[in-house]
């Protein structure tokens, strides 16, 4: 028939053209038989998916020095859009990469279910050593080690203090007391003036409530225990509660929104607490700011105390579906504390090990953006002083958006409490992990 | 030639594109209409559960909702969307406007823009801090936000009108140009007026493509879903929640809550929904075209 | 000014007098108001070519709608071709495969199904239709899942098969060519042909495709525009950044400026390489307008 020999000879047009040429032979990874360590006879292909362009600067280095391994380095998304990624690539039984960025809270979510692998067997044990303890305890479980930590974020609080002079205050609050006292003197500034912005925040109000002393969620296998009503968490929330009460937090403007930069570049929203990390996006977002901004320790809920916490940071993980394991692990070993973490670093990655964060060239750097600061020791103190036993439960990827769902309407209209919105946040979560097979209370 | 033979030949002028399309879209929803019928946990993995989504999903307050939603949705933005569109193409029609040519490129345009480039573009000219209606706000002293909960879903009107209209217009144009001219010109002999000749040539001759343009706006705003999934990236309280319309409800079940039976469920609910919607307006141009 | 009057062949007096008979002046207030609707459709646009233009450091400090301190235009065009090894090039190409063969085969396929279906008995036609209809109503997110396990099946996903047979289809396009075919050819004149002795596949192709060129042309810059904005689809089937098309390259970069932690601030490089997304859709629109606006069809069915 002739209509299809015509529709055939288009597709053969196009194969001829070279466009489609190499379709059959893309994706997937090629596994081999011996559990993929890589031989120069045998060659074996990582596929890499990671957000942190970091990653791929550990690559040639590692080549050279692997001659059976090569390695690809593909960003698949970002945070959620990678998850969804992982979990179709599983369920589908293809295309799985060998190694898979997480942001913390998502290893639990991959790791209760078993689609994981333990790095213990693999080596990871002893890498402990060189790991802040809480990045540590972010990848642990009494069953195993899931992931290494590859990026960190230890809660500090970046300043302006151009606009702190401007309402008269020379230091930075040390105590959440002071900051309140500060929050009220820059609100009065000016009707756009405020010391930072909260849009719902979870990540900000959990780093709150954990430097408080609150663990709202305990997770022991298949067991998960959520209480919002703890003392840390009552407190942060309290303070927190006053805050948006007396109109010193921007509820209009979210961070990493555009509003955002801008606020932050004409010096009108005057502090960020947040994670290490923002220290090399901060140039980016605010150019114009270059000089004004300081970084110091989150405020202390106690004068004297020393107590830190954590806001971000990910991790890289093994699928229990990857077919070349071990290989995946030498690479992973190598760039985040073989030869391939010093390039990372130098690039801008904030890391979470010891002999990045005690070494006096890290410590020693002046960061011309923050006035000449030494930013290295804020960030290496941070890290050493984040309290450990922080968990998250494993259906944290679906708790956090239905935490927006809850929180908008108090932050928009201010009705309710935040209080009252964790409470439904609890019932709502209890439920949920129910539902899913958890033994949920 | 026999009549059996032309029956095949019909076939096989429609098979290249039947056989794509069960592909595409007959096989997978036959295997959403299966997954429907089982329940995904983390722990405890696939299990059968009958129409136990299909129960859940009638009691679950936020798919009713996201519903009542885009319905409303529907009523307000379609009708303004379509009469603009229907306006316009009768002004192109009328060959009475400076600069027609330009207008209707301009018009359509908004239609080649990405959605992600579009949202992009409109959070930031409907920013009420350095947008637009910061400089609105600055001048009338007003506090405007087009983002509160109560308003978003009349900016997600203005985006989505701004993308669709021309879309719409080019269908209703291309329709008029089809209209045979000896109409106009017996018309013109009867001394039939401008206005005359639209309801009684025009009107007529649009009605088949009214239907058509009703049915895919329904089935596109009941799908909504691009401008409300990226919104909430660019700006704060917004008010749209994870089940702020059916699709992205389902999106959010099957993608981030790891129910895909249920999400699936929730599709299939809305597809009947919206065929039975389309049907309803259809059912008679759709005959009236196939009687011909 | 031309108008579209100009550009049809020439018809008879009887026609030319029809012309200054109904359309004698322009009408101010009719383009004024149209005007204003074209002013509500540019608007983000003048925005986006505007703001293309700024450094990403202008971009965060200067007002939307004026321009940076340094027209940094052809600065921008540079890196978003440089940026990543050249990878914007890439998705270009593949943006390219993906809207050429899939508007071509999409709207070959409903031409020839949208002319059965008006034009030809046979039986399930309803059925037919309406299971197409049917089809497209259920919503896209519900069939990405299983199409995505589906293609995986077929070993299909991450290749460019997984975008291009989707894209193969338009039922839309198929609807529109049966209106067509059904107003626009005449059956008389197909019942003549075959008389004649021309098969049904020549009777379609050398009588009534040149008839349906207008549609024709329609479906195909839908097909184009749908195809090169297409996004959710390849977004699922694609994790190989090397066969991304724009959209996806696009809202990649735009994802890293709002996702917390390292991502790089490239506003204006997603500005740029939307603006850069946009222009081609442009040019082929109007070009195609100038094609679809000659009434050369409609010609022939009065001819």
């Amino acid at each position: 028939m002739r209509l299809f020999t015509k529709a055939r000879m288009v597709c053969t047009a196009l194969v001829a053209a070279g466009a489609l040429a190499a379709c059959s032979g893309a994706g997937g990874t090629t596994g081999s038989a011996d559990g993929g360590a890589g031989t120069a006879d045998q060659p074996v292909k990582l596929t890499v998916w990671s957000w942190d362009g970091t990653v791929e600067l550990a690559v040639p280095g590692f080549e050279k020095a692997n001659p059976g391994i090569e390695v690809e380095v593909v960003n698949a998304g970002s945070s959620s859009d990678e998850y969804q990624a992982l979990d179709n690539a599983i369920q589908a039984g293809s295309g799985v990469p060998d190694l898979v960025m997480f942001e913390y809270f998502a290893v639990p979510y991959f790791a209760i279910p078993g689609k994981l692998a333990d790095l213990g067997p693999l080596g990871a044990t002893e890498l402990e050593g060189d790991y802040v303890p809480s990045a540590w305890n972010n990848v642990t479980n009494d069953d195993g080690i899931y992931a290494l930590p590859s990026d960190y974020g230890p809660a500090v609080m970046f300043w302006n203090e151009a606009t702190f002079a401007k309402a008269g205050i020379k230091e930075a609050p040390a105590t959440w007391d002071e900051y309140y006292e500060a929050a009220k003197k820059i609100r009065a500034l000016g009707p756009n003036y405020y010391i930072t912005q909260d849009t719902n925040d979870l990540f900000f109000l959990l780093s709150l409530i954990w430097q408080a002393g609150g663990r709202p969620f305990e997770v022991d296998g298949t067991t998960v225990h959520i209480d919002f009503s703890d003392e840390g968490t009552q407190k942060a929330v309290a303070f927190w509660q006053k805050m948006l009460d007396e109109d010193l937090v921007n509820t209009k403007i979210s961070a990493w929104s555009d509003d955002w930069n801008r606020a932050l570049n004409d010096g009108t929203l005057a502090s960020q607490n947040m994670g290490g990390w923002l220290t090399s996006t901060l140039p980016e977002r605010a150019p114009d700011a270059a000089g004004d901004f300081r970084v110091s320790l989150m405020p202390q809920w106690e004068e004297g105390e020393k107590v830190g916490a954590e806001n971000g940071g990910s991790a890289f993980g093994i699928p229990e579906a990857a077919a070349n394991k071990e290989a995946a692990f030498k690479f992973l070993e190598y760039f985040t504390h073989g030869e391939g973490l010093q390039p990372r670093v130098d690039a801008g990655a904030f890391v979470p090990n010891t002999s990045v964060l005690d070494s006096t060239e890290f410590r020693g750097v002046k960061n011309s953006y923050f006035g000449d600061q030494k930013t290295g020791e804020v960030l290496a103190e941070a890290s050493n002083i984040a309290a450990v036993g922080w968990q998250y439960p494993p259906f944290f990827e679906w708790a956090r958006s239905t935490y927006a769902d809850i929180a908008t309407p108090f932050y928009t209209s201010g009705e309710g409490s935040l209080a009252e919105v964790l409470q439904t946040w609890e019932q709502r979560s209890v439920e949920y992990g129910n539902e899913q097979g958890f033994t949920v209370d | 030639m026999t009549s059996a033979r032309r029956r095949q030949i019909g076939w096989a002028f429609v098979a290249p594109f039947g056989i794509l399309f069960a592909l595409v879209f007959i096989v997978p929803i036959t295997y959403a209409a299966y997954l429907s019928l089982f329940q995904d946990r983390m722990v405890g993995g696939r299990s059968f559960v009958g129409l136990d989504n299909y129960g859940k999903l009638f009691a679950d307050a936020q798919f009713w909702d996201g519903v009542s939603r885009v319905v409303w949705f529907t009523l307000i933005q379609v009708p303004i969307m379509l009469v603009l569109a229907l306006a316009l193409a009768l002004a192109m029609d009328s060959m009475r406007l400076r600069g027609m040519r330009f207008m209707r490129v301009a018009i359509f345009l908004p239609y080649a823009v990405p959605a992600i480039v579009s949202t992009l573009m409109w959070g930031f000219m409907l920013g009420v801090r350095y947008g637009l209606f910061g400089s609105i706000n600055g001048w009338l002293g007003t506090d405007l936000d087009p983002f509160r909960p109560s308003t978003t879903l009349v900016a997600i009107g203005i985006m989505v009108t701004w993308a669709f209209t021309g879309y719409n217009m080019l269908i209703f144009d291309s329709v008029l140009k089809a209209v045979p001219h000896e109409l106009y010109e017996a018309a013109a002999i009867d001394g039939a007026g401008e206005l005359r000749v639209i309801r009684a040539i025009k009107l007529p001759a649009l009605r088949g493509s009214l239907v058509i343009t009703i049915i895919f706006s329904i089935i596109g705003t009941f799908q909504l879903f691009n401008e409300p999934q990226i919104l909430p990236s660019m700006v704060a309280n917004s008010g749209i929640t994870t089940y702020y319309t059916p699709n992205l409800y389902a999106f959010n079940l099957a993608f981030t809550g790891s129910q895909q039976g249920y999400a699936a469920a929730l599709a299939l609910v809305m597809a009947a929904f919206t065929i039975a919607i389309a049907y309803a307006v259809q059912i008679r141009g759709m005959r009236n075209a196939l009687d011909q | 000014m031309t108008t579209t009057a100009d550009v049809r062949p020439p018809g008879s007096t009887a026609r030319r007098h029809l012309y200054t008979l109904t359309n004698p002046r322009k009408s101010g207030t009719l383009t004024f108001l149209t005007g204003l609707f074209t002013l509500y459709c540019l608007i983000p646009l003048v925005w986006l070519t505007i703001n293309s233009t700024k450094s990403q450091a202008d971009f965060v400090s200067s007002f939307g709608f004026s321009f940076g301190t340094r027209f940094a235009l052809f600065d921008n065009i540079a890196e978003v071709f440089t940026y990543d090894g050249g990878i914007f090039g890439r998705w270009l190409l593949n943006t390219v495969l993906y809207v050429v063969a899939g508007a071509l085969v999409s709207t070959f396929l409903a031409a020839l199904g949208g002319y059965a279906l008006a034009k030809l008995e046979f039986t399930g036609k309803r059925v037919f239709l309406f299971v197409v209809l049917g089809a497209i109503s259920v919503p896209g997110i519900a069939l990405a899942i299983p199409q995505f396990l589906l293609f995986a099946q077929l070993g299909l996903t991450n290749t460019p098969w997984a975008v291009l047979i989707p894209s193969f289809l338009n039922p839309f396009g198929l609807y529109l060519m049966w209106v067509f075919a059904a107003e626009a050819v005449p059956t008389g004149l197909l019942e003549a042909a075959k008389i004649d002795g021309a098969g049904e596949f020549r009777t379609f192709w050398q009588i009534a495709l040149p008839m349906l060129v207008p549609a024709t042309v329609t479906v195909l810059l839908f097909s184009f525009v749908s195809i090169w904005n297409n996004y959710f689809l390849p977004l699922i089937m694609l994790k190989d950044p090397d066969w991304y098309p724009l959209t996806v390259g696009i809202n990649q970069w735009n994802k890293l400026a709002s996702t917390a932690g390292n991502g790089e601030l490239l506003q204006n490089l997603v500005l740029t390489s939307s603006l850069l997304t946009i222009i081609p859709l442009i040019v082929a629109f109007v070009s195609l307008q100038r094609f679809w606006q000659s009434g050369l069809s409609l010609g022939a069915v009065k001819g």
